[in-house]
This record gives C-alpha cells, sequence and structure tokens, in this order.
C-alpha cells in the first residue's frame, strides 16, 4: 500500500462531498486568517520599533528637559524651563563620550505664511550640528549656519511637506516666509524622512537658527531637547550615569528629589513600544487561539459525522483488504488535506485582511516567510489532532459490522 | 500440491445472547472446498448461511474449528493479518452491490488493488471490467449503470486480485430475473474458465446452477450434493427472450 494512493482516495473523498469539506475548512480559514493578521501586525510594530531604534541611532541618547517624558508623545501643560543652551554645552565639553550634541526648541502646530497660502507646521529651533548628528541636512540650498547663529538670522529651511504645500514644484530659494509677524528667508530644503515611528509627518517641518527660536519667535532662553550622539554605543550605562550626575549638580538638585531632565536610550524606546504592543499581542493571540479552536472542534465533528455516515465504505474497503493503518490514514488525511487548504486560503485572506488594516488604521503590517508557515504548520497541527479520533473510531469498525448498516 | 481451497474442520460460532444463553450460529460445520468448484450454499434466512459464508471469507472467526484457505491455516491470524489474505486470496459479490457512490466503474474496481502492491492497477482493472462485458462502461458512476451492470462492476471489483476463490452472497436478491440471469450466466462462465465460486443463497432455483449444493439450517450441514444436472442460466436467458417475444406475438 503505498502512501500516495492513500492520499488519492483522501482527496476522492473530499471531493465527494464538497460542502461537506467546505463547512470542514472555514473555521480553520477563520482561525488560521486571524493568526496570520495578528502575526503580522504583530511583526509589523516589531519592524517599527526596530525602524525607530535605527531612526533615532543607535549610539544616541536624547535628553529632554522635564521628568518622565516619553518619546512621541507631545508637551502637556506648563512647558519645563529648567534645561538651557549652557547644560548642552557643558556636557559637550565635559563628558569625553559625547561626540556632538544637537540642542533644539521645538514649537509645535505654527502658522507659516507664503504670499496668499499658508499650512500648519512644527517650527525647530537647531544648530548646525542638527544636520550631522541627526543625519538630515539640506537636499537642496544649504543648512542652518554658524553664521546664521551669531547673527541670529532670519533664515529657515523647509520640509518637503511644506515645500509642496506652499510651492509645489517651484523653487522656494530665496523666497520670503512668514511665522507669524517674523519674516525668514528660505535657504534650503530638508532631506525626506518619511513618516516617523509614531506616525508624524516628519517632513512637515521648517527649520530656522536656534538662536533666532529662542530671541525673535518663542522669546525662551531655555530649551526643548538635545540630542547626543556619542562615540560609541559602549558603555551607555556609563555615559548616562555621568550625564544624569552633571546635570544634577548643574540644577543643584538635592539628594533624593527627582531629575528634572529625561534622558531616553535606544534600549529604552524599543522597550517602550514592546510594553505597549505586547499586552496587545496577547490578546490577540488568545482571540486567534480560540477561533482556531472551534475550527477544529467544528472539524472534529464533522468528521466524526462523515465516519459514521461512512461506516459501509470503510467496511467494504476493510473487506477487500484495506488495512487499519490504510483507513487511519485516510481519514487524518482527509482532515489534514482540508484544514491545510484552509491553512493557505487563510494566509492569503489574512493578507489581505492585515493590507486591508494598514490602510484604514496605519497600523503597520508585516507578512514574512514566518507567517505563512505557522499558518500551514498551524493549520496542519489542527488537521491531525482533530482528525486523530475520528480517524482511529473508522479505523476500529469490523467489516461485516460496518456494512450491515 | 494442494488442490483444496477451502478445508474447514469443525467450525463453531457462538454469540452470547446477552446473559440468556447463547447461540450456535454455525455448529460444527467441515466442509472441504476444491479448486475449480462452483458451490451454492442454500439455507433459510437465519440458518447461519451468511455467519459461515464470512468466516471461510475471512470476515469473520470462528468461535473454534480450524480454517484452511489454499492450505495455510487462517482461523488463529490477526485482523491485520486477514486483512491481506482477503486482498490477496479472496474477492467478494454483496447482494446490495456495494459500490461507491459518485466514483467510476474504473475507480471501484481499482478499489482492492490500491491496498496490495500492484502498481499497474488501472490497466488491470479495465480487463476485469471488459471480461464482464463493461468494457464501454468504465467511466459511469453507479448512479449512471442499471443493477445488472452495477453487480457486473462489483464482479469485476472481486475478480481484479485474480482471486483464489469468489464469494457471492445473495448476488441477484436485488436484482430482476433477466438481470439475475445474466449474472449467474457470468459466474457459469467464469466457473468454465476455473474460478471457484461459492454462491450464498435461500432462493432454489439460483442454487441450482452451482454444481454443488450445500443445504444449511440452524448452523449445521443438513446435505451437501452434487448437481447433476445444473441450470444452464444461457439457456434460461434465451427462453426468457422467446417466451416475451411470443407473449408480444400473442
Amino acid at each position: 500500500m503505498k502512501t500516495s494512493r492513500v492520499l488519492k482516495v483522501a482527496f476522492k473523498g473530499l471531493g465527494r462531498n464538497k460542502l461537506r469539506s467546505f463547512l470542514m475548512m472555514i473555521g480553520v480559514v477563520i482561525g488560521i486568517a486571524a493568526v496570520t493578521m495578528i502575526v503580522s501586525v504583530g511583526i509589523g510594530a516589531q519592524n517599527r520599533v526596530l525602524e525607530r531604534v535605527k531612526k533615532f541611532g543607535l549610539e544616541s541618547l536624547m535628553l529632554r528637559a522635564g521628568a518622565g517624558r516619553e518619546m512621541g508623545r507631545p508637551t502637556s501643560g506648563q512647558p519645563v524651563t529648567t534645561l538651557t543652551l549652557e547644560d548642552a554645552t557643558a556636557l559637550k565639553q565635559e563628558i569625553r563620550a559625547i561626540a556632538d550634541i544637537a540642542p533644539f526648541v521645538v514649537k509645535g502646530q505654527a502658522e507659516v505664511i507664503y504670499q496668499d497660502k499658508s499650512t500648519t507646521t512644527g517650527i525647530f529651533g537647531v544648530t548646525p550640528s542638527w544636520a550631522s548628528v541627526w543625519n538630515w541636512d539640506a537636499k537642496e540650498g544649504e543648512f542652518i549656519s554658524d553664521e546664521d547663529i551669531a547673527g541670529l538670522n532670519r533664515v529657515c529651511v523647509l520640509g518637503p511637506t511644506v515645500r509642496k504645500e506652499l510651492f509645489g514644484d517651484a523653487n522656494p530659494i530665496g523666497e520670503q516666509l512668514r511665522v507669524g509677524s517674523v519674516q525668514f528667508e528660505i535657504v534650503g530644503v530638508s532631506r525626506e524622512k518619511g513618516t516617523s515611528p509614531a506616525g508624524g509627518d516628519m517632513d512637515n517641518r521648517v527649520f530656522i537658527p536656534l538662536s533666532t527660536m529662542m530671541r525673535r519667535i518663542a522669546n525662551v532662553d531655555y530649551i526643548s531637547s538635545v540630542k547626543i550622539l556619542l562615540a560609541t554605543a559602549e558603555d551607555m550605562d556609563k555615559t548616562v550615569a555621568s550625564i544624569q550626575s552633571l546635570l544634577r549638580e548643574r540644577h543643584q538638585l538635592a539628594p533624593g528629589t527627582p531629575d528634572d531632565f529625561t534622558i531616553t536610550t535606544p534600549t529604552e524606546v524599543t522597550k517602550m513600544a514592546e510594553k505597549v504592543s505586547g499586552t496587545f499581542n496577547i490578546f490577540l493571540v488568545l482571540v486567534a487561539g480560540i477561533s482556531l479552536l472551534a475550527g477544529g472542534v467544528v472539524v472534529a465533528n464533522i468528521m466524526l459525522i462523515s465516519v459514521n455516515e461512512r461506516r459501509k465504505e470503510i467496511g467494504l474497503r476493510k473487506a477487500v483488504g484495506a488495512q487499519r493503518k490504510d483507513i487511519m490514514l485516510q481519514f487524518l488525511y482527509e482532515a489534514t488535506a482540508v484544514t491545510m487548504t484552509g491553512g493557505v486560503i487563510g494566509v492569503v485572506l489574512g493578507t489581505i485582511g492585515a493590507k486591508i488594516l494598514e490602510a484604514f488604521t496605519q497600523m503597520p503590517t508585516s507578512i514574512s516567510w514566518q507567517s505563512v508557515a505557522l499558518g500551514v504548520v498551524l493549520s496542519s497541527a489542527v488537521g491531525i489532532v482533530a482528525g486523530l479520533q475520528p480517524a482511529k473510531r473508522a479505523a476500529a469498525l469490523q467489516p461485516i459490522e460496518a456494512m450491515r448498516t | 500440491m494442494n488442490n483444496h481451497v477451502i478445508q474447514a474442520a469443525n467450525l463453531t460460532k457462538i454469540y452470547s445472547k446477552g446473559g440468556k444463553g447463547e447461540v450456535y450460529a454455525v455448529h460444527d460445520v467441515s466442509l472441504e472446498i476444491r479448486k475449480g468448484e462452483y458451490v451454492a450454499i442454500m439455507g433459510a434466512s437465519g440458518s447461519g448461511k451468511s455467519t459461515l459464508m464470512n468466516i471461510l471469507g475471512c470476515l469473520d472467526k470462528p468461535t473454534s474449528g480450524s480454517l484452511k484457505l489454499d492450505g495455510v491455516e487462517v482461523s488463529t491470524l490477526t485482523d491485520e493479518e486477514l486483512a491481506t489474505v482477503r486482498n490477496r486470496k479472496i474477492g467478494f459479490v454483496f447482494q446490495s452491490f456495494n459500490l461507491l457512490a459518485r466514483t467510476n466503474a474504473l475507480e471501484n474496481v481499482e478499489l482492492p488493488l490500491i491496498y496490495s502492491d500492484r502498481s499497474d492497477i488501472t490497466r488491470l482493472a479495465r480487463e476485469a471490467l471488459a471480461s464482464v462485458g463493461l468494457a464501454d462502461r468504465v467511466h459511469h458512476n453507479p448512479g449512471e449503470l442499471s443493477g445488472g451492470q452495477q453487480q457486473r462492476v462489483a464482479i469485476a471489483r472481486a475478480l481484479v486480485t485474480d482471486p483464489e476463490i469468489i464469494f457471492a452472497d445473495e448476488p441477484t436478491g436485488n436484482l430482476d430475473s433477466k438481470s439475475s440471469l445474466e449474472i449467474m450466466a457470468l459466474f457459469q462462465q467464469l466457473n468454465e474458465k476455473g474460478r471457484t465460486i461459492v454462491l450464498v443463497t435461500h432462493e432454489a432455483d439460483i442454487s441450482e446452477h452451482a454444481r454443488r449444493i450445500i443445504k444449511i439450517a440452524d448452523g449445521k450441514i443438513i446435505s451437501d450434493e452434487l448437481n447433476q444436472q445444473p441450470r444452464v442460466a444461457e439457456q434460461e436467458m434465451s427462453a426468457l427472450v422467446s417466451k416475451e417475444v411470443s407473449n408480444e406475438n400473442k
């Protein structure tokens, strides 16, 4: 008895009762589609975290004014005034592991006007080091220069989105842009950065000199954040500790009082994102598992009914010489073939579903060979588990008794 | 060389009757069947003839006694070994045909070969169908065939493994008289070519086609005689046809 023959018998058996096969399949299709979607959303989220860390830089730290701040979360309430430009300069001078710093001040949601057009954007007061620390220089024209900082020049660099909104395909360099009541000369257009890990448009920004920002726009003597570029990713904990102690000393914080600043490391970024998606993932996996279980129960049920209905067939097969294991395999193959087919359909539907989900929610998804393999393996497992008991029952039938019914 | 296909000695099959004693479905039966014989086992319903056939056909095991099939003792074999014996040495024809629905004649005939180690199953199945006169019906499903044709497919299925012996359990029970005669004619042809056939029936005129008639009652053999002048199914068929013709002419 060759396996290929039993396999053929199993497929013919399924073909002979298409409705039954379809009903068995549908639960598995739903279950596997759910698993595929969830895995792709999970992997998508994971990729987003990696991307976030990569964009941020593995050798970078973010220092923010205020305690307990998290990345990607908008500032709320009173502005924190504790972090100064002098702090940033001191860090660079005194801590050797720090290669460069990019202090900046952000004014979110500001209106910028060009002639009769206007758009809402984020204004970033930055130093020339921004370009190298963030790897974010000008694509056209020039970035903010040291002279701009020294002279409190009213110059700006547009993000590609702002440029497109206000100028379309026209050349913006040399034109005048108004921020509030202050006129700026456009000197450059920044490099495309795409969507931020938090989902915001990183190209919808206008960069101006930090000094101009502090004196003429925001009228502040403090800064929002400093991005710190380290010479190496090694000993990051040590570097973080020395930054912390230096700032505490400069801010004259008594022992026991909490920091009035927040340092975010790439590891913390990763952890944070995992914490958020972790609970969500467990819940989703549970839901997928339950639907798959329900699919398995349906398969087991219909297989049992099928075995009962086909007692005569089983009896005949045994009468003409089928061994116990031939019958056992026939029904196991039937169950597994149904669930595997359901699995493949489920993977396809799940992929489509994930793409639809992505389109509607902007939640990143990723279809990988892992999710396809998981779908196929899980669906076969469901088939084997669900088919085992019915197959055993079929194999145990005695030919004359089975044929008598 | 062993000339006996079946050598049964003191076969007994007892069914317990749920605490109310026991029933002897087959009671101390001994018989021998030689190669090339055409034997009818005849008895009323409940006489034990079907149980006897099931035991002789290795579908059932005797409670006691010995059974040699083609010289090999089979009463002590396991279920799996019996399945192999049935596959290689025995062909079955059933009253209700027992063909797989929605499966064409060819695939129905291939069924026993699927469980054998033969590789040329389609060729063998086509030959078997041709030998029962259904070469032009190989791709028909049972639903598209007449009762007589369905039973011929079943006979082809029994023949396809070239078995030592064919057991036919009431093969004409579901057929009209003309189809019955066709089937009986086919069995006679097969027997003339040397096929060993055991026919189980409760109808005396069907049993009279065989060359030896064993009568069973209450699980015991009550007579075992050679039939000196078997009915010839082909003659009966032509008689039936001429009768129909003369009826129409009246």
